[in-house]
């Protein structure tokens, strides 16, 4: 039988889940944000993106989250002068990777607020379940 | 069956209850995805209103029974309190005090099933 408690348990999971992809699309992007290309005058690492997807779950009738694939932020690389860098091209001139540490910040925290607010769902159906099943204890 | 009247209704707002948990879990869930928008259950009293005389399923294809699933597929799109540029109505807060609201009700309405058990418990037993 479909019990919408458990439906909204699983729509919150499928929201920590994508959460937690994003956070570790923001961990990489901290992680690399200094990363250089191997070769002199190459690209350096670029910043990834995640999106975020509805998705309607047709028995339960209730929309589910997805994280899509990552995509590439198409931002321009920052510029540096440093000739004495192994990345740095024929004019000394370094690109640096297009993330801005602070926006990863921010998105960071965001992820967390909703991945909190997802877990909120899921104690708050935990125990509008439980107190039904308390409904069964001798009183 | 007019004395047990109680426990119908009460089974009903519960069921309506769960159903709106499960709506509220879709927001939450999707409060970063771009373009979705906030959605809720129509009031209790609309969704009672509307019950009071349904038709039989005697078949999964039948239509018009008011289960939990078709009861969520009612949800409809609602105001929320801020819209982001993405085109995203959800505002996590006023999901959370929709959730606290379903789950403060949910208490109430299982603390007077106990209660009314209790009562009859009380006149069986003697």
């Amino acid at each position: 039988m479909f019990d919408p408690l458990n439906a909204a348990m699983r729509v919150a999971t499928s929201g920590l889940q994508a959460q937690s992809a994003r956070l570790r699309v923001v961990s990489e992007n901290i992680a690399n944000a200094e990363s250089t290309s191997s070769t002199p005058g190459g690209d350096p690492y670029i910043r990834k993106t995640l999106s975020f997807h509805s998705e309607l779950d047709r028995a339960a009738g209730v929309s589910m989250v997805r994280a899509g694939d990552t995509g590439t932020d198409d931002a321009p690389f920052r510029l540096d002068r440093d000739p004495g860098n192994p990345a740095a091209d024929s004019s000394g001139m370094v690109k640096r990777p297009n993330v801005d540490v602070l926006v990863e910040m921010a998105d960071m925290r965001e992820a967390n607020r909703g991945y909190q607010a997802n877990l909120q769902v899921i104690k708050q159906s935990r125990d509008m379940l439980s107190l039904t099943i308390d409904l069964l204890r001798s009183n | 069956m007019s004395d047990m009247a109680f426990f119908d209704l009460a089974a009903r707002q519960a069921s309506w209850l769960a159903a709106r948990q499960s709506v509220i879990a879709g927001n939450v869930a999707n409060a970063h995805t771009p373009g979705f928008k906030a959605k809720d259950l129509k009031s209790f009293e609309d969704a009672l209103a509307r019950t009071q005389l349904t038709l039989a399923a005697t078949s999964p294809a039948h239509l018009g029974a008011q289960d939990a699933a078709s009861r969520i597929g009612d949800a409809r799109e609602i105001v929320g309190w801020e819209t982001h540029y993405s085109g995203n109505s959800v505002s996590l807060e006023q999901q959370m005090s929709l959730a606290g609201d379903t789950s403060r009700r949910h208490a109430l309405n299982l603390g007077l099933s106990k209660a009314f058990h209790r009562m009859y418990l009380a006149g069986v037993k003697g």
